[in-house]
């Protein structure tokens, strides 16, 4: 004990004279040193974490240094231009510190070089956008990481199964074709996306399945056969599905603005106007299984969208270029046969929606006529062509099944060159008309002298309707098609205030509209031509069929309508089912339906027996109604006595006060119209109302 | 159909037997007529502005009118004449009597430099009515646009510009009780026959239903327009709504998009059960006829209705 304080006592008097010493002089270091047998508990990582992230190792700065193979291999007379342009290219992601090609005996490079940037990010990033990037036909780089090399050389040699990975539950993304009832779905959008909801269009009233505020940042689409619902935001697109719509994929494309869905929803296009600031494409095209862009374009100027046109199987995409059609195949996104087709004077094209046919149409120049040629893909085979004189303008509508192409050609009498652009008079219009399903494809031809304000297809079938006239008389026609016969005007509605056509998706039925004015609607039934209801609703902006052809809905947006923004339901035959307004609503889509995997005889079996399925569905509709009325005579049951509650407490009150009201008004009852009989003066005043005079002979 | 008036009809009511109908519009005499056959029995001239609000007392002696040239009169109804006129420094946007016809408020507007007003007088005598009030109160936040008694005459209701709803108590000028009823101003305010229950109108396009004595939320009847009468039906459970675009767009746009038809709603259900057709402007005011046989509205149109119509 006596050593152990004499320690203390030495250790203390030891201390102060370090600081006896330190006061005296101050310029002469203190001891930091450990104290003997310390323990440093706290490790270099902890204390310094920071800093030791950064110590420099060995393989530091090859981290920097990227290798990019496959550039041009030319002499020393090229080589300060082939700097510049590599120089050019690879700036842009970084600064480059230092450049080196090697080079052959007589100054020839070799084909690669390599580049190191400032710091490693900026390679990752050079190596991620330039890797497969083409410079010309005959050179495509291969960008790789100077450490990728190391990483490769040493692979192991003896190989680890790698771990299996959880299985991942698929969401079922198809359940909404499982409905019993064959319910439709539909999305609505208020102000600009916030918020969004999902309702089923359940019978007697639609049922809200899911509603999201901020859902979108600018509207949503559905996919072309309903399995995904896509979201637009500032930074890329989401696609959602499945019971709960959950998240299915998202992509990256800043500031998107237009999207488009190929058609059996492989592929998604996006197109983003002001990508390159953000050092992305402006058009990407996506797989979207695999969440993976596949090739990007970076189109010149404003673009048209939509860019590309896929034919019906997603096998083949095409784009309109200068005087020549750009046709590309995937799954490679190469150009079919490497090259475009060189189409001197070309100014639109639409694929077949059944076939791999595409039709375009080539203007007239002097004395060369205007053709229309239907080509058919990959074969590069013309099926069919047919010139045409004194062309202004074209345009192409095929029929939904693919069984026709109607061609609507505007044409001219005479025609005058006035400050460069072309004038021209007395316009009127031919429909050409091919039949696609018969030998060597026929033509047909129905000429119309009015201006035509709308064309559509019967979607199945073989009529097509038509609006023409001048604006205050105007009449819609109806043509039918019969094989080996020319087309035979079925009806015609006279003076009508309607512009735009909306077919049943099934056909048969159409709805005509008269958008963006007094809202005019007319249901007709073409089978036999009856106006089955006329109504309106004023300042419609939109019609939807749903995709089975059951229900209408007439929107107006407020994208295009200030004012009584909203939608409402209607059966086929134009009976009103529900009104709903709802202050800033956007946009209303049904959520489509693939195509049916019935066949044609399987259909029309189901349709020649198709009293026995309607007493079915009667019979469950009635007691869909007569349970639904039941919930409402309760519901309101409910609120009823709920109010009659109020009201009797509140009489109650109103009784007790009596006392003091009839003090207020001296004594008078006035609580009732007639209960202060005595102090009423009768009084029997006579009115004059009319004097008949009748002559009697 | 009842023409009399030269400008738009602001305000209407019935007396308490419902035999006469009172109107004032922004032209400068109040009016009134026989409810049954609409014959005019005469006029009240004094005023120099446009009328903003009237009322009667339950006995059917006096008439009140406060108007935009910032005088409340008191007439006499059988006859016509003036009997008392008070000078305030802004227009007079509401007047009413209370229960016992004793006492009237009335409020004024927020104007230049004038703040909100609502003061308390009593009617018994002309002497009194050319006198101080009985009690003053300022309103600076939100200027009130419709004015009711409590019953029995111990509290004042009030809506606002900004769609609030204050219950004072006038004896000592205390703010009992306040909700923010709507988003926007409140057009109209109208009690139920007993008085337990009131409706209002707004601008935002609703009209609710309140419990008087706590100012409880009842119901909300929607629309697409702004509401700016709403009346309750003394016999049944209906409410009967008037209003359409506002007036400045009336010009426009045509009639089917204005939306100025009656609209009936149910009281309970708050569902819309039928409408009447009639007006080409926006209804400014609507009134039940004491027996609910019948009931009058008076629009921007100029033309005062008179609506009579059987429930099966």
């Amino acid at each position: 004990m006596a050593k152990k304080k004499d320690a203390e006592k030495s250790a203390q008097a030891q201390e102060t004279e370090k600081v006896a010493k330190e006061e005296v002089n101050e310029e002469e270091e203190c001891n930091f040193d450990d104290p003997k047998g310390f323990v440093d508990k706290i490790s270099d990582e902890e204390l310094l974490g920071d800093l030791l992230s950064e110590r420099p190792c060995e393989t530091d700065g090859f981290d920097n240094v990227i290798v990019i193979d496959g550039i041009p291999q030319v002499g020393p007379e090229r080589f300060e231009k082939l700097q510049g342009v590599i120089t050019r290219m690879y700036s842009k992601y970084g600064t480059i510190i230092n450049v080196y090609y090697p080079k052959t005996e007589n100054g020839h490079t070799k084909g690669y070089v390599f580049i190191e940037y400032s710091n490693a990010q900026s390679a990752l990033e050079a190596v991620t956008t330039t890797d497969n990037m083409r410079l010309d036909k005959n050179h495509t780089f291969l960008v790789n990481l100077f450490t990728d090399f190391k990483k490769y050389e040493e692979i192991p040699n003896d190989w680890e199964p790698p771990e299996p990975q959880q299985y991942k539950e698929q969401r079922d993304l198809h359940y909404y074709l499982l409905e019993p009832d064959a319910y439709d779905q539909f999305s609505v959008i208020c102000s600009g996306g916030n918020p969004v909801q999902i309702w089923q269009n359940t019978a007697p009233q639609p049922t809200k399945l899911e509603e999201r505020a901020r859902w979108t940042e600018m509207y949503v689409q559905w996919s072309p056969i309903g399995t995904y619902l896509a979201t637009l935001h500032f930074r890329g697109i989401a696609l959602w599905g499945g019971p709960a719509f959950e998240q299915i994929m998202k992509f990256s494309h800043t500031e998107v603005q237009f999207i488009e869905f190929s058609p059996c929803e492989n592929y998604l296009v996006t197109y983003s106007p002001n990508a390159d600031m953000h050092n992305q494409s402006r058009v990407i095209m996506w797989d979207i299984r695999r969440g993976e862009g596949m090739r990007s374009f970076d189109p010149e100027g404003p673009a048209i969208w939509p860019m590309f046109r896929w034919s019906k199987d997603d096998k083949y995409f095409a784009k309109i270029g200068n005087n020549m059609l750009s046709i590309y195949e995937t799954p490679s996104f190469g150009l079919l046969g490497k090259q475009s087709e060189k189409v001197c004077g070309i100014r639109d094209f639409a694929w077949s929606p059944t076939d791999n046919i595409l039709a375009y149409w080539v203007a007239e120049d002097s004395n060369i006529p205007a053709r229309v040629v239907l080509m058919e893909i990959p074969s590069r085979t013309e099926v069919r062509a047919n010139n045409l004189f004194n062309v202004c303008d074209c345009k192409m509508h095929w029929q939904k099944s693919g069984d026709y192409l109607c061609v609507k050609v505007d044409r001219y009498t005479r025609c005058k060159k006035e400050k460069g652009e072309n004038k021209y008079i007395g316009l009127y219009y031919n429909f050409e008309i091919f039949h696609m399903r018969e030998k060597s494809i026929p033509m047909d031809s129905v000429e119309i002298k009015e201006p035509i304000h709308a064309f559509a297809w019967e979607p199945v079938g073989s009529k097509f309707a038509i609006i023409h006239g001048e604006t205050s008389n105007m009449n819609v026609a109806f043509y039918g098609l019969k094989t080996g016969d020319k087309p035979v005007l079925l009806k015609k509605f006279e003076k009508r205030s309607c512009n735009t056509l909306f077919w049943s998706p099934v056909g048969q039925f159409i709805v005509l509209a008269d958008l963006r004015s007094n809202g005019v609607l007319e249901f007709i039934d073409t089978a036999d031509f009856t106006v089955m209801n006329t109504t309106d609703h004023y300042g419609v902006s939109d019609v939807e069929w749903d995709p089975t052809g059951r229900y209408v809905v007439t929107a107006v947006s407020l994208w295009k309508f200030k004012e009584d923004t909203g939608y409402w339901i209607w059966t086929f035959q134009g009976r009103i089912l529900s009104r709903n307004n709802m202050p800033k609503f956007c946009q209303l889509l049904w959520r489509p339906r693939p195509p049916t995997l019935l066949s044609v005889e399987q259909q029309k079996e189901i349709k020649k027996n198709l009293k026995n399925y309607s007493a079915q569905f009667e019979s469950k509709d009635r007691m869909r109604m007569t349970r639904a009325s039941k919930e409402v005579v309760e519901k309101r049951a409910a609120t009823m006595k709920k109010f009659e509650e109020f009201r009797t407490s509140a009489l109650e009150k109103w009784r007790e006060q009596k006392e003091r009201r009839l003090q207020m008004r001296n004594n008078v009852d006035t609580d009732e119209l007639d209960s202060d009989l005595q102090n009423v003066e009768e009084e029997v005043v006579e009115f004059f109302i009319k004097e008949e005079t009748t002559i009697i002979n | 159909m009842l023409h009399g008036h030269e400008r738009a009809i602001t305000q209407i009511c019935y007396n308490r037997e419902g035999d006469l109908l009172f109107s004032c519009a922004k032209d400068v005499s109040p009016n009134v007529w026989f409810s049954l056959n609409g014959e005019r029995l005469g006029n009240f001239a004094g005023h120099n502005g446009a009328v903003w609000c009237l009322d009667v007392n339950w006995q059917t002696t006096m008439f009140m009118s406060g108007a935009a040239d910032n005088t409340l009169k008191l007439w006499d109804v059988s006859n016509g004449k003036e009997i008392g006129n008070i000078e305030v420094m802004s227009s007079v946007r509401t007047c009413k009597f209370s229960y016992s016809a004793n006492l009237a408020a009335y409020s004024t507007d927020t104007q230049r430099k004038q703040v909100c007003e609502i003061s308390i007088i009593d009617v018994r005598n002309g002497d009194m009515f050319g006198s101080e009030p009985i009690s003053r109160l300022r309103v600076p936040d939100s200027k009130v646009t419709a004015l009711l008694w409590g019953p029995l005459d111990s509290t004042v209701i009030t809506g606002h510009e900004n769609g609030r709803i204050t219950q004072w108590d006038m004896r000592v000028c205390k703010e009992i009780n306040s909700i923010d009823a709507h988003t926007e101003a409140i057009n109209d305010m109208q009690m139920s026959k007993e008085g337990y229950m009131f409706v209002t109108a707004s601008k935002d396009t609703t009209a609710k239903l309140f419990g008087t004595e706590d100012l409880v939320h009842l119901k909300t009847y929607r629309t697409e327009r702004p509401v700016n009468s709403a009346s309750i039906s003394p016999t049944q459970d209906h409410v009967v709504l008037g209003g359409g675009q506002e007036a400045s767009v009336v010009t426009t746009t045509s009639t089917r998009v204005g939306k100025f038809d009656a609209r009936f709603y149910h009281l309970v259900f708050e569902e819309e059960f039928g409408r009447v057709k009639g007006h080409f402007g926006p209804i400014n005011s609507l009134a039940f006829h004491p027996d609910g046989k019948s009931y009058a509205s008076g629009g921007e149109d100029e033309i005062l209705y008179l609506n009579f119509y059987l429930w099966l």
